[in-house]
C-alpha cells in the first residue's frame, strides 16, 4: 500500500448544536481517489471544509502527511499542499481565466504545473486566458477549478461534486481528468452524488449517511452492490 | 449572507440618517415666591444655547460670559445699594432640539429656581421654552431665534425679544438692496420653516421697495453641494442672489458661488450672517456680501470698548448674540433693582415700555404691546482682505436702520397679551 | 441645451469625488467585511488636516494633497491594529458600531480643538479662474477635480488590476473566504487595505477644502450619501462604486436643476428602486444560495 497522506480520525462537526458529523475516520493515500457518497445533508460538503480548516466548530483531528493540521489556519493548509475545488467551483468573477490560474501561490515547485503545461492539457483554457472567470461554459470553469491546485502543485485535492450539472460528454472527460492526475501521484477525496460516476474513477468509496460512515469498502465491492447500497443511502 | 445583511444595513443607514433622541426628566414644579422679595434669596440667569452644535460658536458658551460680565458689572454698579449681591448664572445645552429646550426650561425654572432664561436660539426651540415662561411666569429673554412669531401670533406677557428677527434681516437687508437698484432677485433657501419664513420676509420687503423675485430656488437642508443651483439661479442674470442658508451650508454655498465665477456681475445678498460665519470661511471669500448687523463690535469706540472687555475673557471677538445677551442680562437686573423683585410680574411691569440707549441697543425700546425690543440696525458689507486692519475687522456699515423703521410695526404684529 | 451639459458636467465633477470615497468603502468592506461608519470623518480629517497644516506650517493645497492622506494612511493603520483588527472575528455589526462611536469620538475632539464654525480656505495657486469652452464655463477648480479624481480613480483601477497585489485584493473582495482557502493569508493585506481605504477618503477630503465648508459636521451629511452610492453599485463592487458615485452624482445634479427641493429624496429614491429590483446592487453579484 502506497503512503498514507490524509488522515482523518474520529472527526465530529456541529453546526451550532446540530452535531453534523459523527466519529468519521477516513484515510487517503498517495496516488489515491477515494469519494464520499451520499445524499444531501449528508455532511460530506462539512467535512471538506472541515479538512481545508474552513469549519472550525469541530472535535477529533485531521492529519496530512503524519503532521497535525489542528489550529492551522485554511491558507497555511493550503500552502501545506491542500487544493479545494469548492462544488460552486470558486471562480472568480472578477479576475481572468488566468489570473484565476495564478492566484493561489505555487506549494510546491517540482509538482507545480506550468502554465503552459495548463494550456497543454485544457487548450480551450487558453483560448479564453483573457476572459473573466465566470464567462467560461459549466464543464470549462471545472475544469479551471481544477486546474487551478495542479498549478500550485497541491498533494491533496479534495474536489466537491465535480460532475455536477454537467453533461455526460463533460462528465466522461472531468473523469479522465482526475484518472491523468491520479497517475501524477495526487491524491484525490471526492465527493459525489453520481455513483455511476464515481464508480468509474475511484479507488475506494466510504458512504456517509447522518454524518456516519456507514460502510467503506473498494471499487470492485462497491460496483457489485451498487443497487443495495443506494437504497441503503436512500438515493 | 454578509453581503445581504450587511446591504440592509447600510441602506437603513442611509435611508434615514442616525437620529439620536435625548429625554431628560422633568422637575416638579415649586411655588412661586411672594412677590415684592427676591426669590430664594438669589436671583438666577440662566442661559440656555447650544453648547456643542452648530451655534457654538456665534453664542454658546461664550454668551454665558457675556452674562457674568453683565453681572459683574451690575454689581460693581450698585455696589451695598443692589437688590441681592446673591446672583447666580447657570447654564444648559437644548441642541437647537424644540422637545429638550422644553425640559430643560421647565428644569431650569423649576430645579434651578432660574428667574430668567436667556438666548435660545432655533425659533422651534424658541417657541417651545415661550410656553413654559408663560405657565411658570418668569420673564423669558429671546436673543439667538429669529421668529417673528415670538412677538407675533405666540407672544405672551413674560417673553422678549431682543436682537432681531427675520423682519428685521429682510427690511434690512432686502428692502435697502432693492432700493438702492437691486429689482430684480432670485433666491435660494434651504427647505424648511426658517428658510420659507426668510423667503416669505424677503418677499414682502423687495416688492414693497419696488422689486420682484424672479426665481425662488429650494434646497435640502442640510446640504454641502450647491453648484447647480447657484448655475440655474444666475442663469436669467438677476442684479441679486439672495441665500437663506446658515451655518456650514452658507459656506457651502459662498464657496461655490465663489467658484461659479458670477460674483463680479451678480451681488450676494446673505439672509442671516455672523461674524463667526465671516471669520471661519475668511473676509476674502465673503468680499461684497452684503447683510443685516444687530450689532458689530468695531462699529464705534463705545462697541469697542465693550469688546475689548470681552475679549480679554474670551480671547475672541464678541458676535452680536454675545452682545445682547450681555444687554438683555445687565437690563434684566435694572429692572429686578427698580422693582425691589425678581418675580415674574414685577420684572415685566418695569421692562414694559422702557426705553435703553446702550453700546447694544441704540434708540432701544421695549415695546410695551408685543415686547419686541426696538433698536437701530445696520446693512452691513463685507471688506476684501486688503482692507481688513486686524483680526475680526471685517465689516464696513453702509447704513443705518432707524429702530423706528427697523422693525414690524406693532399694528401688523398680530400679538394679543 | 447649453444650460444641460452645464448641469451634466457639475454632475460629472460631484461624481468623480464621490467615486473616490466610495471607493475607499468599497474596497474596505470588500476585503475585510467592515461597513466603516467612519469613513465620512476620514473624509472631514482629510479637509480640517488641510486647513490645519495652512495655517499652522503653511503647506500649500498641492502638499497636503500628498501629506494629508499618507498621515491618513497612518491613521487608518493604526486604527486598524489598535481597534477593528479585534472584533473581525464577530459579527460584522460590530465593528459598524466601533466606527459609528469612533466618528463621534473623532467628531468632537474637532469640535473641541477648532470649534464648529469652520476653518479657513482658499483656492489653490493657479485654479482661481474659470474655464470656458464655447458657451460652458466651468470653475478650472472643478474641473481639476473633477480630472483628479477620475485619474486616481484610474490609477487605482490600473493598481487592482494589473498588479498580484490589486489580484488578491480583488479575490478577497470578491470572497476572502474562498482567497484563503486557495492558499492566501487575507489577513495580512487586511492593514494596508484599511489604510488605503482611509486614504482615499483623505484625498477626497482635500480636495473638498477648497469648495465645501470645512466643520467638524462636514462628514455627517457625506457619509449617508457614500451608503447611497455604494448601496445602488453593490457593497464590496470595486466598479460599482466608480459607477454608482457618477450616477449619484448626476442625479443630484438633474435634482437640483429640474426639482430643486427633492435633489437629495431622489438619490435615495434610486437607491430604494434598485434596492428592490436587485438587491446586491447594479454591480454586485447576487448571493448563491
Amino acid at each position: 500500500m502506497a503512503e498514507r497522506l490524509l488522515t482523518v480520525d474520529t472527526l465530529s462537526a456541529f453546526h451550532g448544536e446540530a452535531q453534523v458529523l459523527r466519529d468519521v475516520s477516513i484515510d487517503v493515500s498517495v496516488g489515491e481517489v477515494v469519494t464520499l457518497v451520499g445524499r444531501n445533508g449528508a455532511g460530506k460538503t462539512t467535512l471538506l471544509r472541515s479538512i481545508m480548516g474552513l469549519h472550525k466548530n469541530t472535535r477529533g483531528s485531521i492529519a496530512l502527511d503524519g503532521t497535525t493540521l489542528d489550529g492551522k489556519s485554511a491558507d497555511k493548509r493550503a500552502r501545506l499542499g491542500i487544493g479545494w475545488v469548492p462544488d460552486d467551483r470558486g471562480i472568480y468573477a472578477t479576475l481572468t481565466v488566468e489570473e484565476n490560474l495564478s492566484l493561489p501561490p505555487v506549494v510546491d515547485k517540482d509538482a507545480s504545473w506550468s502554465l503552459d503545461r495548463i494550456y497543454e492539457q485544457f487548450p480551450v483554457l487558453r483560448e479564453r486566458r483573457d476572459f473573466p472567470g465566470t464567462k467560461l461554459s459549466g464543464g470549462e470553469q471545472q475544469m479551471l477549478a481544477m486546474a487551478r491546485p495542479l498549478r500550485a502543485g497541491s498533494r491533496l485535492l479534495l474536489l466537491d461534486e465535480p460532475s455536477e450539472g454537467l453533461a455526460p460528454v463533460i462528465v466522461s472527460q472531468i473523469g479522465q481528468i482526475i484518472r491523468d492526475i491520479r497517475s501524477q501521484g495526487v491524491a484525490v477525496l471526492l465527493v459525489e452524488q453520481n455513483v455511476k460516476f464515481a464508480s468509474t474513477v475511484a479507488d475506494r468509496h466510504n458512504l456517509l449517511a447522518q454524518g456516519e460512515v456507514v460502510e467503506s469498502l473498494d471499487n470492485d465491492a462497491f460496483q457489485s452492490r451498487t443497487t443495495e447500497l443506494l437504497q441503503h443511502l436512500g438515493m | 449572507m454578509r453581503h445581504t445583511r450587511m446591504i440592509s444595513l447600510a441602506a437603513m443607514v442611509a435611508g434615514s440618517g442616525l437620529v439620536l433622541t435625548a429625554c431628560g426628566s422633568s422637575a416638579g414644579g415649586g411655588p412661586a415666591a411672594a412677590s415684592g422679595k427676591i426669590s430664594d434669596d438669589k436671583i438666577v440667569l440662566a442661559v440656555l444655547n447650544d453648547q456643542s452644535g452648530v451655534y457654538k460658536d456665534l453664542s454658546g458658551p461664550n454668551s454665558v460670559e457675556a452674562v457674568k460680565m453683565a453681572v459683574e458689572d451690575w454689581k460693581a454698579k450698585h455696589k451695598d445699594d443692589a437688590v441681592s449681591k446673591n446672583i447666580e448664572v447657570v447654564t444648559a445645552d437644548h441642541q437647537n432640539k424644540p422637545d429638550i429646550a422644553n425640559t430643560k426650561a421647565q428644569e431650569l425654572y423649576d430645579r434651578q429656581k432660574a428667574d430668567i432664561i436667556l438666548d435660545v436660539p432655533t425659533s422651534s426651540a424658541a417657541l417651545a421654552v415661550a410656553t413654559q415662561a408663560k405657565t411658570k411666569k418668569k420673564v423669558y429673554i429671546n436673543i439667538g431665534a429669529g421668529t417673528t412669531a415670538l412677538t407675533g401670533a405666540q407672544c405672551n406677557k413674560y417673553t422678549f425679544h431682543w436682537a432681531y428677527d427675520t423682519y428685521m434681516l429682510a427690511k434690512g437687508t432686502g428692502g435697502t438692496l432693492t432700493k438702492d437698484g437691486g429689482k430684480k432677485w432670485n433666491v435660494v433657501y434651504p427647505d424648511y420653516a426658517f428658510g420659507q419664513d426668510m423667503t416669505k420676509s424677503f418677499e414682502g420687503q423687495i416688492t414693497a421697495a419696488g422689486g420682484a423675485i424672479g426665481q425662488k430656488v429650494p434646497t435640502p437642508f442640510p446640504n454641502d453641494n450647491f453648484a447647480t443651483y447657484i448655475t440655474k439661479a444666475a442663469a436669467d442674470k438677476p442684479d441679486v442672489i439672495g441665500t437663506m442658508h446658515a451655518g456650514g451650508d452658507l459656506i457651502n454655498f459662498v464657496k461655490q458661488y465663489n467658484q461659479a465665477g458670477i460674483s463680479d456681475q451678480i451681488k450676494l445678498a446673505v439672509g442671516l450672517m455672523f461674524i463667526t460665519d465671516i471669520h471661519s470661511l475668511g473676509a476674502e471669500q465673503f468680499k461684497g456680501v452684503t447683510f443685516t448687523e444687530a450689532w458689530y463690535w468695531n462699529f464705534d469706540e463705545q462697541n469697542r470698548a465693550w469688546a475689548d472687555k470681552f475679549q480679554a475673557k474670551t480671547k475672541t471677538r464678541p458676535s452680536f448674540a454675545h452682545a445682547a445677551n450681555y444687554s438683555a442680562a445687565f437690563n434684566y437686573l435694572e429692572a429686578v433693582q427698580e422693582a425691589g423683585s425678581d418675580t415674574g410680574d414685577d420684572v415685566v411691569a418695569k421692562l414694559e415700555g422702557k426705553k435703553i440707549n446702550d453700546f447694544f441697543l441704540r434708540n432701544g425700546e421695549v415695546r410695551a404691546a408685543d415686547h419686541r425690543v426696538i433698536h437701530d440696525a445696520y446693512l452691513a458689507e463685507v471688506k476684501p482682505a486688503s482692507e481688513v486692519k486686524e483680526e475680526w475687522d471685517y465689516e464696513k456699515i453702509v447704513a443705518t436702520i432707524p429702530a423706528a423703521e427697523a422693525f414690524k410695526p406693532v399694528a401688523e404684529s398680530g400679538c394679543s397679551m | 441645451m447649453s444650460a444641460f451639459i452645464q448641469y451634466t458636467l457639475q454632475g460629472l465633477a460631484t461624481g468623480g469625488f464621490y467615486a473616490l470615497a466610495a471607493l475607499g468603502l468599497a474596497v474596505i468592506f470588500g476585503v475585510m467585511g467592515v461597513v466603516n461608519f467612519s469613513h465620512g470623518a476620514m473624509y472631514m480629517l482629510g479637509a480640517v488636516g488641510s486647513a490645519v497644516l495652512l495655517d499652522v506650517a503653511d503647506v500649500p493645497f498641492w502638499g497636503a494633497l500628498v501629506v494629508v492622506p499618507v498621515l491618513l494612511f497612518l491613521f487608518g493603520i493604526l486604527v486598524e491594529r489598535l481597534l477593528v483588527r479585534w472584533l473581525l472575528a464577530l459579527d460584522p455589526l460590530y465593528n459598524f458600531l466601533l466606527t459609528f462611536g469612533l466618528t463621534l469620538l473623532i467628531v468632537d475632539l474637532v469640535k473641541r480643538r477648532y470649534g464648529v464654525s469652520g476653518l479657513p480656505y482658499e483656492l489653490p495657486a493657479g485654479l482661481e479662474g474659470r474655464v470656458t469652452i464655447g458657451g460652458l464655463s466651468l470653475s478650472s477648480y472643478q474641473l481639476f477635480a473633477a480630472f483628479f479624481s477620475v485619474a486616481l480613480c484610474i490609477a487605482v483601477w490600473l493598481l487592482l488590476t494589473k498588479t498580484r497585489i490589486g489580484m488578491i485584493v480583488r479575490a478577497s473582495t470578491e470572497d476572502a473566504e474562498r482567497t484563503r482557502a486557495l492558499g492566501i493569508n487575507v489577513g495580512r493585506w487586511v492593514t494596508p487595505v484599511f489604510g488605503f481605504g482611509i486614504a482615499l477618503a483623505g484625498v477626497a477630503g482635500v480636495l473638498a477644502a477648497p469648495f465645501r465648508a470645512i466643520t467638524a459636521d462636514m462628514g455627517s451629511n457625506f457619509i449617508i450619501i457614500l451608503f447611497a452610492v455604494v448601496v445602488i453599485g453593490g457593497l464590496g463592487s470595486i466598479l460599482g462604486a466608480v459607477m454608482a458615485g457618477f450616477l449619484v452624482g448626476l442625479v443630484e445634479a438633474y435634482g437640483q436643476a429640474y426639482a430643486p427641493s427633492y435633489a437629495q429624496v431622489l438619490i435615495f429614491v434610486l437607491m430604494a428602486a434598485v434596492v428592490l429590483v436587485r438587491p446586491a446592487g447594479l454591480f454586485g453579484r447576487e448571493e448563491a444560495s
